[in-house]
């Protein structure tokens, strides 16, 4: 379960930023006390237009970032003040993230698996059922380097799933992925809901989202513009589809800053 | 935990053959090679020069017995061919020209002053940038000159020993081991802190910057580990990466003499056998090993600040020189490990370095400079937590 109350995050601004935005502010505030709930057993979407915040956001989920403002209880443990427990219970899996080329799948997966501090036995036993789920066997020896780009996907949701996760964070996760690819990411997503686990979800695709999710946040500037179940979100529709109403949404927010 | 990034880390970094090029291969060949090329290229001119037929302007009115004991001259002191001259300005023109090498100039009334036991004024004519001609003719001249005498004693009846005051002998007090350490000591350090620095520039660059350019870091940033175990565990390949460059370097300089034989001079190879002892090895490590943290420390921030591994490389490589410059004070003879000397890093541990090779060490000016390296040391490894814990410079 993930629990956000008030979460905050502005950035401190260099000079050559500062130009870069022009702009004369000192920092910039990329999250504008947003609050929201994850529950378990259920997908949840992230949306928002580029520079909303998504991925801000899904950094102070994963800890990666430290909010300015604001609480983060995964499993009901203080993620800004326990950062190392709470990630105990976080997969992380993103689109953009790299993999270490010059290592084999066996020897990424075992070293994901030291650093969450499972044992010998557990990573021996979750590999082998990973490769099963995944088909990697053929690969798991070869430099990750020499791997097509949907080998490599299956060796970044190895490596995500390798200590079990409770909650599972993924962000544009089959951004510039082929169809085949993409569906390997969706096929997670669904068995991480069957299993149990909290799924948080950012994507642009609509179609996913609506194939997937089981409630929806949207943002932008860094504020909460929509929370509800997907259930809701389709009976309030007003455009005649997702995406449309998606843009609606968003625009509307636009018409009344205006 | 600082142990399994460590140990990835290293597998990592040795499978990337531009780090294993400049950590391992360079640094193992360099000594060997620059030995054969430097005992390749003094033999040759060894040899050159004594096969080398000087062409000696003799510019005199008459073929007196001074010019006909200089066409006497043994082939031993070198190979001459004698080239009259009629003045002295065409002879300075052919040595400009290179025609003749060096010139000797005798006066009209030679055998006149000689009859006369008094002494010629012989004026020898070079080019001070044609190396070993002026030294050709001294010791053509020097050769007469001793005939000479010996005739004017036995002519004055004179026993040579009885106008020899007093003959002088030299005895030098300085080992060999100690001559080398202090003339050529510099050298050493010099090979082992710029290949220290090389070793660390791409495992630096490549395990903070390449983390970022490659999104890797990322995910590691997720994993229930405390920054400053995965610093430490990357901090200590860069590290080991800078000794293993420098021992490499020493494994260079072991293959030249024992296996290559490229020093043939028995005494320095006596006293660069002396030189390479287990006590050294143990010392030069122990100055080494804080100098190495102290690269290791300013590289690090850098690194975790560049946005690519160009940016990165743009500010550590002339970074280079800065460390390089100081390491060539070694070089010069005189410059020895004080008080003063002993603060100043990188410096300190050249001169260091340097007297430990000539065996002339004095413990609390060693204790200062490793004392100021340690302090620089854990002042570059605190930057490099203050780097790496802020979230802005490590995520891209």
């Amino acid at each position: 379960m993930i629990q956000i109350e008030h979460l905050s995050k502005s950035f401190t601004l260099n000079r050559q930023q500062k130009k870069e935005l022009g702009t004369t502010q000192n920092s910039v505030l990329a999250v504008d006390d947003i609050s929201f709930e994850c529950l378990p057993g259920r997908v949840h979407a992230l949306l928002g237009p580029n520079g909303a915040g998504k991925t801000t956001t899904l950094r102070m989920l994963s800890t990666i970032f430290k909010p300015t403002k604001g609480t983060i209880l995964i499993d009901n443990i203080d993620a800004v003040k326990d950062p190392q427990e709470a990630r105990k219970h976080i997969g992380f899996l993103t689109g953009s993230a790299g993999l270490y080329a010059r290592l084999t799948p066996n020897e990424l997966i075992a070293y994901f698996g030291e650093l969450y501090g499972v044992s010998k036995n557990d990573i021996e036993m979750r590999k082998k059922k990973l490769y099963d789920l995944l088909d990697m066997h053929d690969f798991q020896n070869k430099r990750i380097g020499k791997l097509s780009t949907g080998m490599k996907q299956k060796v970044s949701i190895c490596r995500t799933m390798i200590h079990d996760p409770q909650v599972v964070i993924f962000d544009e996760p089959t951004s510039g992925l082929d169809v085949i690819t993409a569906e390997n990411i969706i096929q997670l997503i669904r068995d991480c809901k069957n299993q149990g686990k909290t799924v948080i979800f950012s994507s642009h695709i609509m179609g996913e989202v609506d194939l997937l999710c089981d409630d929806i946040t949207i943002i932008h500037k860094g504020k909460v513009l929509y929370n509800d179940t997907m259930e809701a979100f389709r009976a309030q529709q007003q455009a005649p589809n997702l995406t449309a109403e998606f843009i609606r949404i968003v625009n509307d927010q636009k018409t009344e800053t205006l | 935990m600082i142990f399994t990034v460590f140990k990835k880390e290293l597998r990592d970094t040795l499978r990337d053959r531009r780090t294993v090029m400049m950590m391992i291969v360079i640094p193992t060949l360099v000594f060997p090679l620059i030995m054969s090329v430097f005992m390749s290229v003094s033999e040759s001119f060894q040899k050159e020069a004594a096969e080398k037929k000087v062409k000696i302007g003799l510019v005199s009115n008459q073929v007196g017995s001074l010019e006909a004991d200089l066409l006497k001259v043994p082939e031993a002191l070198g190979k001459k061919q004698f080239i009259p001259f009629t003045d002295t300005i065409s002879l300075i023109k052919a040595i400009r020209s290179d025609s003749v090498q060096v010139g000797i100039y005798v006066p009209n009334n030679a055998e006149q002053l000689k009859s006369a036991m008094k002494p010629i004024s012989v004026t020898v004519f070079h080019d001070g940038t044609d190396l070993g001609m002026k030294e050709r003719a001294d010791a053509y001249l020097s050769y007469v000159q001793e005939n000479w005498k010996k005739q004017r004693y036995a002519q004055l009846k004179i026993n040579e020993a009885e106008v020899t005051p007093f003959v002088m002998a030299y005895s030098n007090v300085a080992s060999s081991k100690e001559m080398i350490g202090k003339l050529a000591g510099g050298f050493l350090p010099y090979l082992f802190i710029a290949f220290g620095f090389m070793g660390c520039m791409f495992p630096a660059i490549d395990l903070f910057t390449g983390e970022k350019e490659r999104s890797t870091i990322e995910t590691l940033l997720t994993t229930p580990v405390p920054r400053w175990k995965i610093l430490f565990g990357k901090m200590g390949v860069v590290v080991l990466s800078g000794l293993l460059a420098a021992t490499f370097n020493l494994l260079g300089i072991y293959l030249s003499i024992e296996v290559l034989n490229l020093v043939k001079d028995p005494v320095i190879l006596q006293a660069i056998k002396d030189i390479l002892s287990p006590t050294f090895i143990i010392m030069l490590y122990a100055l080494l090993c804080p100098l190495i943290i102290f690269f290791a420390g300013i590289m690090i921030p850098i690194a975790v600040r560049a946005k690519s591994f160009k940016e990165a490389q743009s500010i550590i490589s002339p970074l280079n020189l800065l460390i390089i410059l100081p390491a060539m004070v070694g070089f010069f003879p005189g410059v020895e490990l004080n008080e003063v000397t002993a603060l100043i890093p990188v410096v300190n541990i050249v001169l260091a370095t340097k007297e430990l090779i000539a065996g002339t060490l004095e413990w609390h000016l060693v204790a200062m400079a490793f004392g100021v390296m340690v302090l620089l040391a854990v002042i570059a490894i605190m930057l490099s937590y203050r780097k790496f814990e802020n979230e802005n410079n490590v995520i891209s």
